[in-house]
C-alpha cells in the first residue's frame, strides 16, 4: 500500500486535526517550554530584535533607545543575531515547523495577492500589531495566552480589549479591505 | 436547481465564509454552491458553518493546498 | 452535478521528508552553538507543526463570535488557556514555596495595556492573522502574510523606539500594581493562591459556557422551530 493509503498517515499528517487535540497540545508545550527554559512561549520580543539587528546594520543606532537599555534587550541587540538568538530561532522554526505539515500532507500552496487592498491590510495590521505587541509587553501568546497563564492582571486585561479591537477590526475588514 | 461557483482563491480568512454566508441567504432551497478555497482555515470553517446551519456538505480536495466545498441548501 | 476534476496532484511528502531532514542538520548545528539554541529551535517547529496542523488561530478566536456567529475555535482558546493555568500555577507554585521569585509572565498593567492591545486586536483582524497566525502563514505560502510580517518587524522596531516615551508617560504613571510588583499585578498577591487559581478556572468555565450558549442560540433563532435535536458540535 502506498505511505499516504496508510490510516496512520491520514489521520495524523494528512487529515486537519481538531481544535481542541491543537489546544491541548499547545497548551503543554508551552507549559513544557516554560519548565525546560524558564520563560513562558513569547513570540514578538523576537520581531522587534529582527528589525532592531538590521536598522542597526543600515547604520541606525537603537542601542541608544531606552527599549534597548535593558540588559536582556541589550544583550541581544549586541551580542546575537538571527541565528543566534533563541526567540528568533524558535520563530523561524514556526515558519518551518508550519511549512513541514503541509508539505507533508501534500497541502502547500503559495496564495498570491489577488487585490492592493490585501497588502494594505497587511502593511497596515501589521503595523498596528507589531507596535501593539511592544506597549503591550506581548501578543497573542506572550500577553495574553501566557500572561493569563501566568495569573497575571494584564493578561486579563489584554484579553478585554484585544476583543474590542477585533470587532473594530471586523467592522474594517467588511467595510474598508473587503477583497 | 441552480449550481453556483464561488472562487475564494487567494481570499485571507474569514472572507470566504463571510461571501459564504452571503451567497447562501440568496439562494432558493435546492440550489447547490461549490465554493473554491485554498485557505486552510476556510476548509475547515466553511463546512462547519454549514453543517450547523443543517445543509449538505461535501468536501473535496482538488490539488495541493485547494478544495472545493459542496454545499447545497437543502432546507 | 459537474465537478472539476481533480488535477493530478504532486506529491510533496518527498519534499516534507528533505525539509525534515534539514531540520534535523539544523538541530544538531544549533546545539552545537548552545543546547538552549536547539531546544527552542524544536518547540518552533512543534509549535508550527501543531498550529497547522489543527488550524489553531488565535484571530478567529476573538473574530468569529461577532463576525460568523461561531465559538468553536474560542472554546478550544479557552480550554488551552485552562490546561495552561494548571500548568503555570505549579510552577508558580512550587517557586513561591522555595522562596524563589515568581516566574512568568507577569508585566505591567495599565493604560499602555489597553492600547497596545486594542491595537493589536484591530490590526490581527485586518491583516488576516496575529502573531502566531502570521508566522505559520508565513510558512504556508499565503504573500499576504509575508507583506504582514515585514510590516509588523517595521512596527515593532517603532514601538521599541517609543518604548522609553510609553514608560515614561504611561506606564509609569497610569498602571496598577498588587504592592509587590511594580506597575503589575500578580492575581495570588490579591486573591490569595486558591482564590486566584480556582477563581481563574471558574472565570474560564463561565466563559466557556458562556461561548457555547452564545453559538447554540445563534444557530437555533436563525432556524426552524425545532429546538428538540440542537446538537452543538465542537
Amino acid at each position: 500500500m502506498k505511505i499516504t493509503e496508510h490510516p496512520l498517515y491520514k489521520k495524523v499528517i494528512k487529515d486537519a486535526w481538531s481544535y481542541w487535540t491543537g489546544a491541548v497540545l499547545l497548551a503543554v508545550l508551552n507549559i513544557s517550554l516554560f519548565i525546560v527554559s524558564g520563560k513562558p512561549w513569547g513570540i514578538t520580543g523576537a520581531f522587534a530584535n529582527w528589525g532592531a539587528w538590521i536598522y542597526k546594520s543600515l547604520g541606525g543606532h537603537p542601542e541608544t533607545w531606552a527599549y534597548y537599555s535593558n540588559p536582556d534587550h541589550a544583550k541581544a541587540l549586541t551580542e546575537q543575531s538571527f541565528f543566534t538568538n533563541t526567540l528568533s530561532v524558535q520563530n523561524i522554526g514556526i515558519i518551518v515547523g508550519a511549512l513541514l505539515a503541509a508539505l507533508l500532507a501534500s497541502q502547500f500552496k503559495i496564495k498570491k495577492l489577488k487585490s492592493w487592498k490585501q497588502v494594505a491590510a497587511a502593511a497596515i495590521g501589521g503595523l498596528l500589531m507589531g507596535y501593539g505587541a511592544r506597549i503591550a509587553y506581548g501578543c497573542n501568546i506572550g500577553a495574553f495566552f501566557s500572561g493569563i497563564a501566568s495569573m497575571s492582571l494584564a493578561g486579563w486585561l489584554f484579553a478585554i480589549f484585544i476583543f474590542i479591537g477585533a470587532w473594530i477590526g471586523s467592522k474594517l475588514l467588511v467595510k474598508v479591505f473587503m477583497t | 436547481m441552480a449550481e453556483y461557483r464561488l472562487d475564494c482563491l487567494g481570499e485571507a480568512c474569514p472572507i470566504p465564509l463571510l461571501k459564504t454566508q452571503k451567497k447562501m441567504a440568496e439562494m432558493k432551497v435546492g440550489d447547490i454552491i461549490i465554493v473554491e478555497i485554498d485557505h486552510s482555515c476556510a476548509m475547515k470553517n466553511v463546512p462547519e458553518w454549514a453543517r450547523k446551519e443543517g445543509y449538505n456538505v461535501e468536501i473535496e480536495e482538488v490539488d495541493d493546498g485547494q478544495w472545493e466545498i459542496i454545499i447545497e441548501k437543502n432546507k | 452535478m459537474q465537478k472539476k476534476s481533480a488535477k493530478k496532484k504532486k506529491n510533496q511528502l518527498l519534499a516534507g521528508i528533505i525539509l525534515l531532514v534539514i531540520i534535523f542538520i539544523a538541530g544538531v548545528l544549533f546545539s552545537g552553538k548552545s543546547p538552549m539554541l536547539v531546544v527552542y529551535w524544536m518547540f518552533g517547529i512543534a509549535f508550527g507543526f501543531v498550529l497547522q496542523k489543527s488550524r489553531f488561530c488565535f484571530t478567529a478566536s476573538l473574530r468569529d463570535p461577532l463576525l460568523t456567529g461561531s465559538t468553536s475555535v474560542t472554546r478550544a482558546v479557552i480550554v488551552a488557556f485552562a490546561i495552561a493555568t494548571v500548568g503555570f500555577a505549579a510552577i508558580q507554585y512550587s517557586a513561591h514555596i522555595k522562596g524563589n521569585p515568581i516566574p512568568g509572565y507577569i508585566f505591567p498593567a495599565g493604560l499602555h495595556t489597553v492600547a497596545g492591545a486594542m491595537m493589536f486586536g484591530i490590526g490581527m483582524v485586518i491583516a488576516g492573522g496575529c502573531a502566531s497566525g502570521t508566522l505559520m502563514r508565513v510558512g504556508e505560502g499565503f504573500m499576504q502574510q509575508w507583506i504582514a510580517i515585514v510590516f509588523f518587524v517595521v512596527g515593532s522596531l517603532w514601538g521599541a523606539r517609543d518604548f522609553g516615551w510609553w514608560t515614561e508617560n504611561v506606564i509609569n504613571r497610569f498602571s496598577i500594581s498588587d504592592g509587590i510588583n511594580k506597575n503589575a499585578v500578580h492575581l495570588p498577591n490579591i486573591l490569595g493562591w486558591a482564590g486566584a487559581f480556582f477563581g481563574q478556572l471558574l472565570l474560564l468555565a463561565v466563559l466557556f459556557i458562556a461561548a457555547e450558549w452564545f453559538e447554540y442560540r445563534k444557530f437555533n433563532t436563525s432556524q426552524n422551530s425545532d429546538a428538540q435535536n440542537a446538537s452543538i458540535q465542537i
